[in-house]
């Protein structure tokens, strides 16, 4: 499993200014791999059009899929919603780590990047299922992206770092996990396997703004930021 | 608006611009750069503390812990407010600072307003929502910073005005030192000082004054074709042709203004000379010795340049004595040099030179004294041989000693003892407008007036004339002052060489621009003939001050006086000895209508200096004079 080798993204959480500085090396390089401008207005799904262009029929093709399913879901209650996203997500793309598919140590990818590749890690599926629910209409104080410490398997010594996605019925409820390695979506109280450290979303000024336009170029500091941004560039507009 | 000043404002208008431009930029710079930290601060900040809290939680979920945590941090740290609400929406700890900010003043906060965005982050009790935290960092610091930095900023401007200042003023003397030549040029040409300047560097004004030189050479070039045109008119109109004398009527018309010259000595002497029995000299020396001994005569007659030589006729030389000379050693001194030459070329034949002198006041006419010498003459001629008779007039006082003069002079200076006269000088066409009062200095001793002709020499050889002349000037300045009316004073060759009498002529003319711009000073031609140098760096001296200048008793030496294009004179008042008799001597009709053609083509105003008969001003008007001295109602009369 790729969440077994060791991570480095998630343990620069605290700021390093070195870690800082080197993220700011890749997001250029990104940014020289990502050559994709503004969605177009009047083709019906611009989204697929990039897909296209950029991976192929195929990926177009996952995004329409997932565009269905989400005009499919969108009048039912949230827990069918969850269902069908995570469904939609865990069986169609495989669990990679970022350096087979990215050739980086850690990369955070959008939902169109994560299509086209058929592949991703952890965060890379929470991005999407995130993305996913919200835009199924499932408001962002619910959702959480959650950095989790798991326990692997029985008997197994090792520990690894990790993202789920958790939906908050009520914000006092216990919260349900999305996981990319678990395909059922389980209460938190049954995933006594993982332990969670750290979780947001893209409440707060800095990231909606980030969600809102990708001109600043502090967003691409933040890799959250910058995901919420490149985002906006490949025509998703979650505020 | 000058060019210069115009340039000077661009130059300052655009560094203002520039620089306040580049202020206003680097302050809009600055204060989005700050703005961006704070944000990304608040925001890392948030997530850390969400993060450190969040673990605290998992470890130790006493809320009172959390508190002390978010304190400690608030404490320690550059915190505005931090808050964290629970998911219901109730505060949990919600900590403030006092937001005012100190060390930068109010106006400078609002105008700035730095757009502050609260960091955000989450904090979870496990898996349950806890709360949401938000913290604001405090923007003193940076509104110090934005504060500080303008403050820089505005140094360092001011230091590159003052640099630009200082390479502009270099630049723009660089730029305009050429032009600022061309200007001078041009205002000279202006003043009637045809001078000529180096070529500058720029091409465009290097065209204008090459023009400009070549007109002033022009200028320079005729006015010297025209000075030896005129010289050589003179000689055949006035000069004998053998000795090159005044001829008879020349050297009466000399006597005639001298008489009529209010500078002139009260007392003059005259000489004559007589060849008798010419013919039997031509004779006996052939023709050839006795031209000669007529020529040697004459050399020695011309041997003192401030005495006026002529040939009356065939055998009669006549000389009249420089100013101040003493009648009597002079007569005797001149006659013993006159026999002397005779006796070296003629000792073969004893020759009979009988001299003459008789001494003049000027209130006789050139009829009376011709007639005395012609008495004297008789009796010398009677006498025989080499005899001298001098007429005296009857005259016995004995003449001032040296002390006496000494005496004279000095009190005058400390007492201030001069009389300026009044000799108006009016135009000849329009009403007469008067153009200036000439102002003859006459000195008071002793309830006795005393000429300027009289007294100068003795000024002269006590080293007094510069002291006089200057007290003359005062006496001048102060007339303009209370009477307003232009004043014309003569200035003597001996003067305007003494470079302390022109330093202080500058500085008293500077302390009163007024005054001194109604102040004609005037030179004498012979004067100037004896030091055109002097005169030239003179004028170039007085020129400035706007006093006007000019040069009197002009005409019989008119071709030595040398360069006057470059001199920027206003006037020049032609000798009356060329204008006696004027309206009947077709000869000196067109030297003098030469003579002031000349000069108003330099832009000189040409006056007269004297006429014999109130009909001749006919005469002047046909012959170009602008103005003439008057005459008073007593005309003289030549015999």
């Amino acid at each position: 499993m790729a969440t077994q080798a060791h991570r480095p993204s998630a343990r620069s959480l605290p700021c390093s200014l070195a870690l800082r500085a080197g993220w700011l090396f890749c997001f250029v390089a990104i940014s020289c791999l990502c050559v994709a401008g503004p969605a177009n207005a009047h083709t019906p799904d611009p989204m697929a059009k990039l897909a296209s262009k950029q991976y192929g029929e195929a990926a177009a093709a996952t995004v329409r899929a997932w565009r269905a399913m989400i005009e499919e879901t969108r009048a039912l209650p949230d827990h069918i919603k969850l269902r069908h996203a995570n469904d939609f997500i865990n069986g169609r793309i495989r669990f990679e780590s970022d350096l087979a598919v990215w050739r980086q140590a850690d990369y955070w990818a959008t939902p169109l990047e994560l299509f086209g590749k058929q592949a991703g890690d952890c965060e890379d599926f929470a991005i999407t299922k995130y993305v996913t629910l919200r835009a199924q209409g499932i408001p962002a104080e619910k959702l959480r992206l959650v950095y989790v410490h798991a326990r692997i398997g029985a008997g197994n010594p090792g520990q690894a770092h990790h993202m789920v996605l958790s939906y908050y019925e009520t914000p006092a409820a216990e919260p349900l996990i999305l996981d990319s390695l678990v395909g059922e979506i389980l209460p938190a109280g049954r995933r006594s396997d993982l332990f969670p450290i750290f979780s947001f979303n893209h409440e707060g000024p800095r990231a909606r703004e980030a969600a809102r336009s990708s001109a600043d170029a502090t967003a691409r500091l933040s890799r959250w930021r910058g995901v919420l941004a490149r985002m906006r560039g490949e025509g998703l507009d979650l505020s | 608006m000058s060019l210069i000043k115009q340039l000077w404002i661009a130059i300052v208008a655009i560094t203002f611009v520039a620089l306040g431009g580049s202020l206003a930029v680097g302050t809009l710079t600055a204060r989005q750069y700050l703005e961006q930290q704070l944000n990304i601060k608040n925001q890392d900040n948030a997530s850390v503390m969400a993060t450190a809290l969040t673990s605290q939680l998992l470890n130790d979920p006493d809320p009172v812990n959390l508190e002390l945590q978010i304190t400690a941090q608030f404490d320690v740290g550059h915190y505005r407010a931090i808050r964290l609400t629970a998911p219901d929406g109730a505060v949990i700890v919600d900590l403030r600072s006092d937001p005012r900010i100190d060390e930068v003043p109010e106006w400078f906060v609002r105008l700035t307003a730095i757009r502050e965005q609260p960091g955000v982050a989450h904090v979870t009790d496990k898996w349950q929502q806890f709360g949401t935290l938000a913290l604001e960092s405090h923007t003193g610091y940076v509104y110090a910073a934005l504060w500080h930095s303008i403050g820089q900023l505005l140094l360092w401007f001011l230091v590159t005005v003052a640099a630009a200042g200082c390479i502009g003023s270099l630049l723009l003397s660089r730029v305009t030192a050429p032009l600022r030549t061309l200007v001078n040029h041009a205002q000279a040409i202006g003043e009637r000082r045809f001078i000529v300047t180096p070529e500058p560097g720029a091409a465009e004004l290097k065209v204008v004054v090459r023009a400009m030189n070549a007109l002033s050479e022009r200028v320079r070039q005729m006015l010297a074709d025209e000075a030896q045109r005129l010289e050589h008119l003179r000689r055949q109109v006035q000069e004998d042709a053998l000795t090159g004398l005044l001829e008879r009527r020349q050297f009466l018309n000399a006597l005639a203004a001298r008489l009529a010259d209010p500078d002139a000595p009260a007392r003059g002497a005259l000489l004559i000379l007589r060849i008798c029995r010419l013919n039997e000299v031509n004779r006996d020396l052939g023709r050839t010795g006795a031209d000669q001994l007529l020529r040697a005569l004459a050399r020695t007659l011309e041997g003192d340049p401030d005495a006026v030589a002529g040939r009356l006729n065939g055998s009669d030389f006549a000389l009249l004595a420089p100013p101040a000379a003493d009648i009597e050693p002079w007569a005797r001194a001149t006659a013993a040099r006159l026999h002397d030459v005779a006796g070296r070329h003629a000792d073969a034949a004893p020759l009979a030179l009988p001299v003459a002198a008789v001494l003049y006041g000027q209130d006789d006419t050139v009829a009376n004294i011709l007639a005395r010498l012609d008495t004297a003459l008789a009796e010398a001629e009677l006498e025989g041989g080499r005899a001298l008779r001098i007429d005296t007039l009857g005259e016995t006082a004995a003449p001032r000693t040296q002390e006496q003069w000494r005496d004279i002079l000095t009190a005058a200076l400390a007492e201030n003892g001069f009389h300026l006269g009044t000799t108006p000088v009016r135009a000849l066409q329009g009403k007469n407008r008067l153009i200036h009062n000439e102002a003859p200095v006459d000195l008071l001793a002793a309830g006795v007036t005393i000429k300027s002709g009289d007294f100068l020499p003795w000024a002269a050889r006590f080293g007094l004339t510069g002291r006089l002349g200057l007290a003359a000037i005062r006496a001048a300045l102060e007339r303009i002052h209370a009477g307003d009316k232009p004043v014309a004073l003569t200035i003597s060759a001996l003067a305007f060489q003494d470079g302390h009498f022109v330093t202080e002529l500058i500085a008293l003319l500077r302390a009163s621009p007024r005054l001194a711009r109604r102040l004609w000073l005037e030179v004498p031609e012979d004067g100037i003939a004896r030091d055109p140098g002097a005169f030239h760096a003179f004028c170039l001296a007085i020129k400035p001050l706007a006093s006007k200048l000019g040069i009197k008793h002009a005409g019989p030496r008119f071709s030595a006086l040398g360069d006057l294009h470059d001199l920027g004179l206003d006037y020049i008042k032609i000798d009356a000895s060329l204008l006696h008799d004027i309206d009947g001597n077709e000869g000196n009709q067109s030297f003098v209508r030469s003579l002031a053609m000349l000069a108003h083509a330099l832009g000189l105003t040409v006056i007269a200096e004297g006429i014999d008969r109130p009909e001749q001003q006919e005469t002047l008007v046909d012959l170009g004079f602008d103005a003439i001295r008057d005459q008073g109602s007593e005309f003289l009369h030549d015999s």
